[in-house]
């Protein structure tokens, strides 16, 4: 195997370079300009180009696609979406999520044909935001859309979410349904489970 | 023995093998869902389609146009074959891999997925779903179908321990063999055409023959769920451990799948051997599986009725040795169980030998109704062994739990040491009289309530062991799960017992224990037929 090398030539310094004035009399001027501006410009940061934010008084926007707590998403009927497959407990690698599943009861009409999350636990203090629960899921049901970052606290059991709590979580756009609605079996839209309304 | 060739491989067969059987027992897999090696061939899936080039009559010669050369070769018109109906013959040239069967397969593939409902994430078959691997594997490619699938039956109680889903069905009628040909009550059949196609049951009949989680054993799809397993694990989340089933003398080969995350077993998936249960097991066989977890005796306790109390392991070890210490060696009786493993057993009647005790004893479950295809009226895993180390220990007629009753009531006895947990239905309030009564037991039962001191041992799912079954064939299993912290086998206890009063048995290890009673080596575990 053969090694190329390249020679590189050290960049030459100018007579500006060596003397350092000008250099050091542009930085003196970014840093006045910028002292004036945030001295005598408002504060509201979106209107004009001042970087600090007054955190945690004034918190940022987040991106639309920004990775917050999770939530878990509700069918019409605000029954939870997620039907205990544990493909994102099986992704998640920080495995952060317990879920154990169940049956429906014997009236209802999901019984027999489909599960539930009977629990849904995430430990937050292990989660790590990637973000492969949402995408590992197929119904759609876990999102990570809510737009708050966790809420600091000394108390460890304050992190550890069950399915009530990741339930009463909006999305950024304040409502609990998914964007991707389909007909499941007990939806209206659904066809129908047995032979009669089948065919 | 005569050849053939596939795949430009020769492959052995014996008279009136298939050519699917013999590339089976090649270890050669052809994609198939309705053949089963233990059932008669339906050869309705049409998945297992191959070209049969030369060697069988009928194979149409033909010329090919070959683009690579651009000339017309001699070859053999397309016609696909079934290959687990196509018998095998001497010479055959036979290819699983050509286009022509590349298309077939996809083509297979795309039809069984036409009506299927594709809801894997609440389907306790996906991660070993034949149409999952077979999708990937054959077909790879989206539905082309736009329209609203046919909807079928869904959640049908086919019985107490089978739900059906017509919708998740492929028609394969493997459930409906299993009935007909494994067990010979033909409770199951199919109804209607086509995409209408269901299995149903006989009219006023359940799914309630003692061979029904084979029906969902032998379904390649998630049409057949167990009640027992359904939605309680993921499947790729279980690791299997090589097991023997504790239900009955049979002594049928398991897998044993268990969660190592959480310790737990979840099912028995039967473990294919020609030589005891071929594919097969039974139910009851299947949910012994259950004994690992329920009635589990966890902590060693002292005393009897309302006076016991759980005490350390430890605490409870030194009350035993000191109790028997204080006995006449030689009137201490000792109770093998036809439910525990030959090292229990041997190192008990071991212990027997140095105490001098003619009192030796065996203790079994009372029986169930056997059957002519694998069930054996003797309920208990190991008779023959425990019968085996009772002739070690005192040879001659084999005394049983009731000769123990009598006598103890004759005040013959002064103390007894018991293994395991059975189900007999006998009054043992005779043992009640006598102060020191031992129990190494995993589970509880009516030797360790009437126990004085309970010391707990692990349960077969928790360590290595040996059975031997009615047919003599001794078979060992491997541990699956780890016990609970500090319990250990019953043989290692016995030996901490015999070293704590001053005697020596003459083994420290498994496998000098083993020696005495000298299993094969383990065979190294298959996969299951079906997978």
């Amino acid at each position: 195997m053969t090694v190329t090398v390249k020679v590189l030539k050290k960049p030459k310094r100018t007579l500006a370079d060596q003397v350092y004035v000008p250099a050091i009399a542009s930085g003196v001027k970014l840093t006045l300009t910028r002292f004036f501006k945030n001295t005598f410009t408002s504060r509201d940061h979106e209107a004009n180009e001042i970087a600090t934010v007054m955190y945690p008084e004034e918190p940022r926007t987040y991106p639309p696609r920004f990775r917050g707590i999770h939530r878990l998403t509700h069918r019409a009927d605000s029954s939870p979406r997620c039907v205990a497959c544990l493909c994102c407990s099986t992704a998640c690698p920080a495995q952060c999520i317990h879920i154990e599943p169940a049956e429906y009861e014997k009236d209802d009409p999901r019984y027999g044909y489909e599960r539930y999350p009977a629990t849904f636990v995430i430990d937050e203090l292990r989660c790590i935001f990637c973000g492969y629960c949402v995408e590992a899921c197929p119904c759609d049901a876990i999102r990570m859309d809510t737009g708050l970052h966790m809420p600091p606290s000394t108390e460890r059991s304050h992190f550890i979410y069950d399915k009530e709590m990741l339930m009463s979580l909006p999305g950024q756009d304040r409502t609990f349904l998914s964007a991707n609605p389909r007909h499941e079996p007990g939806d209206p839209s659904h066809p129908g489970i047995d032979r009669e309304k089948g065919h | 023995m005569p050849t053939f060739t596939m795949n430009g491989q020769d492959i052995p067969f014996e008279k009136g093998d298939t050519i699917m059987r013999a590339a089976w027992r090649a270890g050669i897999e052809i994609p198939h869902y309705c053949w089963h090696p233990g059932l008669s061939v339906a050869a309705n899936c049409r998945m297992c389609l191959v070209h049969i080039k030369t060697g069988r009559q009928g194979a149409m010669p033909i010329m090919k146009f070959d683009a690579k050369s651009g000339e017309y070769v001699p070859d053999t018109k397309p016609k696909l074959w079934p290959a687990c109906q196509m018998g095998a013959q001497e010479g055959m040239d036979v290819t699983s891999e050509s286009d022509d069967v590349k298309k077939a397969q996809a083509s297979v593939q795309e039809f069984l997925l036409l009506n299927h409902p594709v809801d894997c994430p609440i389907c306790d078959q996906a991660g070993e779903c034949k149409l999952q691997d077979y999708w990937l594997e054959h077909q790879n490619s989206m539905k082309r179908k736009q329209t609203e699938p046919v909807h079928k039956p869904k959640g049908v109680k086919f019985g107490p321990t089978i739900v059906y889903d017509a919708e998740r069905c492929i028609m394969c009628t493997r459930c409906i063999r299993v009935c007909d040909e494994l067990v010979g009550d033909p409770v199951l059949d199919m109804r209607e055409r086509g995409n209408r196609n269901e299995i149903v049951l006989s009219p006023g009949r359940e799914l309630d023959h003692d061979y029904t989680l084979m029906t969902e054993h032998v379904c390649p799809v998630g049409a057949l769920t167990s009640q027992d397993f359904r939605f309680k694990a993921r499947v790729w989340f279980l690791k299997s451990a090589p097991g023997v089933c504790t239900g009955c003398a049979t002594g049928c080969n398991t897998h044993v799948d268990y969660d190592p995350r959480y310790g737990k077993v979840y099912r028995l998936r039967p473990r294919d051997n020609m030589d005891v249960n071929k594919f097969w097991m039974c139910d009851d066989g299947m949910m012994t599986y259950r004994e690992v977890h329920e009635d589990r005796v966890n902590v060693a306790t002292l005393g009897r009725g309302d006076d016991r109390q759980a005490v350390l392991f430890e605490d409870a070890v030194d009350e035993a040795v000191e109790q028997l210490r204080r006995r006449d060696k030689s009137k201490v009786a000792v109770v093998l169980s036809a439910k525990a493993s030959c090292e229990d057993n041997f190192a008990l009647a071991k212990l027997a030998q140095v105490f001098g005790s003619e009192h030796v004893y065996l203790a079994a479950n009372s029986g169930w109704e056997g059957d002519e295809i694998l069930r054996s009226e003797d309920n208990n895993p190991n008779r023959a062994g425990a019968e085996k180390a009772y002739a070690l220990a005192k040879g001659g007629l084999v005394e049983e739990l009731d000769d123990l009753v009598s006598d103890s009531l004759g005040g013959d006895i002064e103390a007894v040491i018991t293994l395991g947990a059975v189900s007999a239905d006998i009054d043992l309030s005779a043992l009640e009289k006598i102060d020191t009564v031992i129990s190494l037991t995993s589970n509880d039962g009516a030797l360790p309530r009437a126990a004085s001191i309970v010391l707990p041992t692990t349960s077969w799912a928790e360590t290595h062991g040996t059975f031997i079954n009615k047919d003599g064939l001794t078979q060992t299993f491997k541990r699956a799960i780890h016990p609970a912290a500090g319990i250990k086998p019953a043989w290692e206890v016995l030996r901490e017992l015999a070293t704590a009063l001053g005697h020596e048995l003459d083994f420290e290890s498994l496998k000098q224990l083993r020696a005495s009673f000298a299993p094969p080596p383990m065979a190294p575990a298959q996969q299951s037929a079906q997978a």
